[in-house]
Order: C-alpha cells, then sequence, then structure tokens
C-alpha cells in the first residue's frame, strides 16, 4: 500500500524545490526563444544571403527572350552585349558570378539554353531560371502561334485543390497543410522532453545517492512511494511549464497578428495582412491537444521510470553511458520515422510503430495530428502504455531500492538484472 | 511481551555469499543505551537498516515496540547515518520540517520541535540558509536535529562522533543522556569502543556478520574480573616489551592498560615497574572494552 499523505509531501517537495530553482527559470524562458529562433534565423538567413543582389548577364541570340526576362525581374537578370567567351573570362576573373546563354533555335522548340556559374549558384537559383525560361519561351511561342486569348488562359490555367478532412462524426475541416508540420514540432518536443525531465530525474536519484540523503528518506518512507513522488513531482513540473510556453505562445501570436500586420501591410491594408497570417495559422483541433499531452505524459512516465533505474546505479553522471544507451536509442528510433509516418500515416507500418508503447510518445501525436486515428488505435496504445510503465514501474523499484544502497562501483546490466531478482 | 523495545531473532541477511548478518538474536531494554560494536564490516550498518526497515532480513524476524518491524514502525525510529547527508539546495527550516513530515509530524508540531532543536544546538540563526552554505560541523548539527524532530522512542545513532569537535562531542553526550533519562532507547553502532564505554548500559559485538557477545556492560565486565593493570608513568616505558605473559592496550608514552594472562602477577609488574619509571598511578581493574572484544573474539 502507498502511503498518501508521504506520497504527497514528496510530489510538493520535488516539485517546489524545481520550480523555484534557477535552471527552470532560464529553460522556461530559453527553451522557446531557442525554438523561435531555429524556425526564424534559417528563414532570416536565407532571405539575408538571398541571390537578390546577384544579377546574372544573359546572352540571348533569340532577342526577345532575354528582354522578357530582364523586364519580369530586372534585379536577377540584365542583357549582354559580349559573347559567351568574353562573358566565360569574365566569370574566370570573378566579375560574374555567372551568365545564361539562350540559343535563337530555342524559340523553335530545339535546343537549350545553359546556366554557368561558379558554384556558386544552388539549387533555387537554377530551378528558378530554368521556370523564367520556360515560361517566356512559352509565352512567346504561344503568341507566335497565333492562338485565341481563351486559348492561353486554358494553358496558363493553375489547378488549384483544397484540402478537407472529414472526421468520423461528419466534421468538416480545412486542411491547411500545415497539419503534418504541426506533428512534427509536437514530435519533436516530446522528443526533447523525454530526454530533458528524463536527465532530471536521473540526476535527482544520483544526488540522493551520493549525497546520502536517500537513506534518511528511506528510514522513513518506501523507496518505491519515494521513486512514484518523483516521477509524479517531475511530470507536474513538465506539464506546468508546457502550459507555461502554451499561454505565453497564445499570447503572443494574439499580439503578433497586429504587430506583423503593421511590419508586413506597412498601414496601408491592415486588415487584409492581417487576414493572411490568421489563415496560415493551422487550426489544432482538441483533439490533438488531449492527445499530445496523454502522450507525453506517458513517454514520460515510462521513460522517467527508467532513466531513475539508471540514475540508482550510478554514482557519477559520467558513468551513465552504458546504462543509458539502451533508452536513448529507445527515443531516437522513431525519430527516423517520423516522415515515414507522417507521409503516410494510415499505413500498416505506421499503425503498428505508432502503437509500440516506446515509440507512441512521438509517433502517435504526429499521426494524430495529420489523420484522424481510429479510437482503437489510441485506446489500444493508451493500455498497452500504461501496462508497460506499470511493468517498467516495478522492474526499475526493484533496481532503484538495492541501487541506492549501493556504493563504491559502477553497475552492469547483468548486476541490474540481479537487483530485480534479488529479494 | 515483556520489556523489550527490540529484539532481533535468528536474524540473517546474505549479499552473494556474504552473510552480512547471520542468525542474530538479542533484545533491547526500554531506556536503555545500547552499543552495537564490531570493526568495519562486522554487520552493525546492515542490521541497522534492517531495524529501520531500509533492508528486510532473509530469514528471522525483527520487532519494535512488540510489531514486527515494517513502515508503520518506522516513525518510531530517528535514525543518524554513519554517511551524513541532506539535500544541499533545500534551506535548513524547510528540509526539517520535510523530513519531520515525513515521519509523521504535522506542520506546526515540526515547526515547534525544530525550534526547540535547533536553540539546542546554538543553530537556530541559521534557519533560512542553504544546507549546502554550511560547514561540515553545522551540517552535523542539522543532521542531528534531523533525527531527533519528530521526538521517537527509539534512536539510532551510527557513528555519531565521528568528524565531531570535542565540544560538540560533548554536548551530543550531554543529549543522548538526558534523551535516556527520558526514557528513550538508544542504539548507538561504532567500532571506536573506547568512545562508548562510557555511555552504553548494554553492548552487542559483532565480528564478521556474528553476534559474539552481548548483555549487561557491567556485568561482562565483572565477569572477567579484576584481571588488568593500568598504569600512567613518567621516564622510559621501553620496559613494557619485556613483560611476559601479559598483553598491552591502549599504550601511549605515560600510559598502558595491561592485561594479565595466566602465570602473570600483577605485583611483580609494579616491581618491575619501578625499577624502570616513576609510577604515577597503578590500579587493577576491569578490562576494557577493547580486551572484552578481542579475547570475545579470539574464543
Amino acid at each position: 500500500m502507498i502511503h498518501k499523505e508521504k506520497l504527497l509531501l514528496i510530489v510538493q517537495r520535488e516539485f517546489w524545490v524545481r520550480f523555484k530553482s534557477k535552471i527552470f527559470i532560464v529553460t522556461t524562458v530559453l527553451a522557446p526563444i531557442i525554438m523561435i529562433a531555429l524556425v526564424i534565423l534559417p528563414a532570416l538567413i536565407h532571405t539575408l544571403s538571398g541571390d537578390t543582389t546577384r544579377q546574372f548577364p544573359i546572352y540571348d541570340e533569340t532577342g526577345v527572350v532575354g528582354e522578357k526576362m530582364v523586364q519580369g525581374d530586372s534585379s536577377s537578370y540584365r542583357l549582354s552585349e559580349s559573347d559567351p567567351t568574353r562573358l566565360r573570362t569574365q566569370l574566370q576573373n570573378g566579375e560574374i558570378h555567372g551568365f545564361i546563354v539562350i540559343p535563337h533555335e530555342l524559340l523553335d522548340g530545339l535546343g537549350s539554353s545553359a546556366f554557368y556559374h561558379d558554384g556558386s549558384a544552388g539549387m533555387s537559383v537554377s530551378s528558378r531560371i530554368r521556370s523564367d525560361i520556360r515560361q517566356h519561351v512559352q509565352q512567346i511561342r504561344l503568341e507566335r502561334l497565333e492562338i485565341s486569348e481563351e486559348m492561353k488562359a486554358v494553358m496558363n490555367e493553375e489547378i488549384s485543390v483544397d484540402n478537407f478532412i472529414i472526421s468520423d462524426d461528419g466534421a468538416e475541416a480545412a486542411d491547411s497543410g500545415y497539419s503534418a508540420l504541426v506533428g512534427f514540432i509536437m514530435g519533436f518536443i516530446i522528443y526533447g522532453a523525454m530526454f530533458g525531465y528524463g536527465a532530471i530525474i536521473m540526476r535527482s536519484v544520483m544526488e540522493e545517492k551520493t549525497t546520502r540523503v536517500v537513506e534518511i528518506i528511506a528510514s522513513s518512507v518506501r523507496p518505491f512511494e519515494l521513486l512514484m513522488g518523483k516521477v509524479i513531482g517531475v511530470a507536474m513540473l513538465g506539464l506546468t511549464q508546457f502550459i507555461i510556453w502554451a499561454v505565453a505562445g497564445a499570447l503572443l501570436l494574439f499580439a503578433a497578428g497586429p504587430v506583423l500586420t503593421i511590419l508586413a501591410g506597412g498601414g496601408a491594408e491592415p486588415a487584409a495582412a492581417g487576414a493572411e497570417t490568421a489563415v496560415t495559422m493551422p487550426v489544432i483541433g482538441p483533439v490533438v491537444w488531449v492527445g499530445f499531452v496523454l502522450f507525453f505524459l506517458l513517454g514520460f512516465l515510462i521513460y522517467s521510470s527508467l532513466f531513475a533505474a539508471v540514475g540508482s546505479a550510478i554514482e557519477q553522471e559520467s558513468d551513465s553511458q552504458q546504462l543509458q544507451m539502451p533508452i536513448i536509442m529507445l527515443i531516437i528510433v522513431p525519430l527516423l520515422f517520423l516522415m515515414t509516418v507522417s507521409d503516410n500515416p494510415a499505413s500498416t507500418l505506421s499503425v503498428s510503430l505508432s502503437m509500440i508503447p516506446f515509440f507512441a510518445p512521438i509517433l502517435m501525436p504526429v499521426r494524430m495530428s495529420v489523420i484522424s486515428v481510429p479510437f482503437w488505435q489510441l485506446g489500444g496504445t493508451i493500455l498497452l502504455m500504461v501496462l508497460t510503465f506499470v511493468v517498467l514501474m516495478w522492474l526499475s523499484s526493484r533496481i532503484y531500492r538495492i541501487g541506492i544502497l549501493m556504493y563504491g562501483k559502477k553497475a552492469s546490466f547483468a548486476e541490474l538484472y540481479r537487483w530485480v531478482r534479488q529479494d | 511481551m515483556n520489556d523489550s523495545i527490540v529484539s532481533f531473532e535468528n536474524v540473517t541477511k546474505i549479499f552473494g555469499d556474504q552473510r552480512a548478518v547471520d542468525e542474530v538474536s538479542f533484545e533491547v531494554k526500554k531506556g536503555r543505551i545500547f552499543g552495537l560494536l564490531g570493526p568495519n564490516g562486522a554487520g552493525k550498518t546492515t542490521s541497522i537498516r534492517m531495524l529501520t526497515h531500509i533492508l528486510v532480513p532473509d530469514s528471522g524476524s525483527i520487532q519494535l515496540f512488540g510489531q514486527p518491524v515494517g513502515s508503520e514502525t518506522q516513525k518510531l525510529l530517528g535514525y543518524l547515518p554513519e554517511e551524513r547527508g541532506l539535500y544541499k539546495k533545500m534551506k535548513v527550516g524547510e528540509q526539517l520540517i520535510y523530513l519531520s513530515r515525513l515521519h509523521g509530524l504535522s506542520k506546526p508540531a515540526a515547526i515547534e520541535s525544530i525550534r526547540y532543536w535547533l536553540a539546542r544546538f546554538e543553530a537556530e540563526s541559521w534557519i533560512h540558509k542553504e544546507v549546502g552554505e554550511l560547514s561540515k560541523g553545522m551540517q552535523q548539527k542539522i543532521q542531528f536535529v534531523a533525527t531527533l524532530a519528530h521526538n521517537p522512542p527509539c534512536l539510532i545513532f551510527d557513528e555519531p562522533f565521528s568528524g565531531l569537535d570535542p565540544i560538540n562531542s560533548e554536548t551530543l553526550k550531554e543529549i543522548i543522556l538526558e534523551l535516556r533519562d527520558k526514557g528513550k532507547t538508544i542504539f548507538f553502532a561504532t567500532h571506536r569502543m573506547e568512545q562508548v564505554e562510557q555511555l552504553c548500559d548494554d553492548i552487542a559485538l559483532f565480528n564478521n556478520g556474528k553476534l559474539v557477545l552481548s548483555g549487561d556492560l557491567s556485568q561482562i565486565r565483572s565477569s572477567y574480573g579484576k584481571n588488568t593493570v593500568t598504569l600512567r608513568f613518567t621516564g622510559d616505558n621501553s620496559f613494557l616489551d619485556n613483560l611476559k605473559h601479559v598483553r598491552i592496550n591502549n599504550r601511549s608514552v605515560h600510559y598502558a592498560e595491561i592485561r594479565l594472562l595466566e602465570g602473570s602477577d600483577d605485583q611483580a609488574i609494579l616491581r618491575e615497574a619501578q625499577k624502570h619509571c616513576r609510577i604515577q598511578a597503578f590500579e587493577l581493574t576491569e578490562p576494557g572494552l577493547q580486551e572484552i572484544f578481542i579475547d570475545a573474539v579470539s574464543k
């Protein structure tokens, strides 16, 4: 029997000591900033280092295509008087970064244009050049054929496909295409949380052991109660941190709308710009939120019981490597399948992977954010996870109760197995 | 039941192939100071851990106040482990309240008791300090308060004097005797036998997991008879090496305890000593604990 009052005392201590710690405050503030930086920085770098400053000379034999391209985007293209040989020399001398050659037979549907560069132009540059040339050549040739405007419109027509998700109860929701992204982000957050909070548990068990305070605690409560209290306390800490982030995020979005509007719209069309940002924000249904929290909690419980067992078997963090290895593998494996699962969330592979209790915390929220996962799969997975947790907690507490009193040597897997069997 | 507070009955604990505690039985009576003595690794700490229900015996039974040892009996004990330890990042006051409440005290009762004991150890001013900021000696005092604060009827001190300066050792001795006079039962475990000689009423001597001797200390000592000479002197002490049929314990430059073995005579030792040095004290006494231990183990 678990002594409820003692358990509650332990939970409270484990929670408050960490909640008031500097590390908690720092990570709570820094983590979102780093996250946002990780999202924004690449985009920012991309824009800053973009090829807007790169202007490529065009050697145009057709006399029309190049002109149209310069008209379309004069910052990227300019017409060149020099022939390809001279342009080549200029390129070798580093005066230009690249040049484009458009042969006259291109308008007859023959030959091919060429883009020469010094190796600094990436995929995006070449593909933009390709599409620009194709677009103008296509247009000019269509005009030469003297076909009707209607025909041209047909040729240039873009067909859009609107994405809708219909759930079991018949509700219809627009799939903005961001749902996979949401799933990815959730998967990564849970991945980070498993490691972060797992390490907290491991370190805390290890510290109680090395400071020997555990012997006093063990003389008043059962090791299992201490372990449970610790796991619950840290789980609550994790939830608190998520709630803080969620509230701060919501406030930020709320505030960001008008701010973005002012920045993007320049004050001219605030309403339109505001609407635009709102549209690109994916709508995350309550089921996904609940799933995210639930799978985070269950995953945390499963992994923290494992990390606690490791913590009880070591005396310094550098000794943890070997014992931590299998746990780390279990957390990393689902990341490898993140793409596969979000691309094909209903495949047999995805379903079975996401139902494995060790992988579910990361893969199930990904599936849930892309499709509506059948109830039996959710229920079954949750049941499996609860069972896994109970078994692991039992094993871990058997390792823990012996480990916390063992000093002097690093335990091996064989030893842990002996501890589990020991009475 | 009789008036025994603690009873061990054929208690055995095995780690791997080592019998840490081997078929041990003894009883501790109310209001006595009980010394658990023996060299390192003799089984003292393992016995204590079984009494505190940190470990469970492989066989045999342990009772505390007539109840089998378990979660319920834990609150009746105050335990000072040999390896001291507290949460370094927690404040003294918070930490003591936490530990007392884990032992079943209500918060107000815990605060009151902690204030009293901190005052006894002249440590009230540290209540808002983090334990990690305190010196080793100060942390020791906090640890004593943690052991005593929930006012348990039975106290266990594992090597209580290790690392204590003489002044604090005296304070602790006073407190222990005072607790005994209040009717509390006190367990002592130590390998430094001379330290507990003045304190213990009863003893249990451990060696290699086995109980080699137990009972009332004064009875044990008198059963050995006055077979030891204590000698205090000035001058050259090399004559001690030439004495026959004796065993010398606690020898220092101007002091020796000489155990008389068969064939030796105390008066002959006195005469011999007179030839070599000036005698300040000569007394025929009962043997010290160290001597009793050596004797018991060698049997």
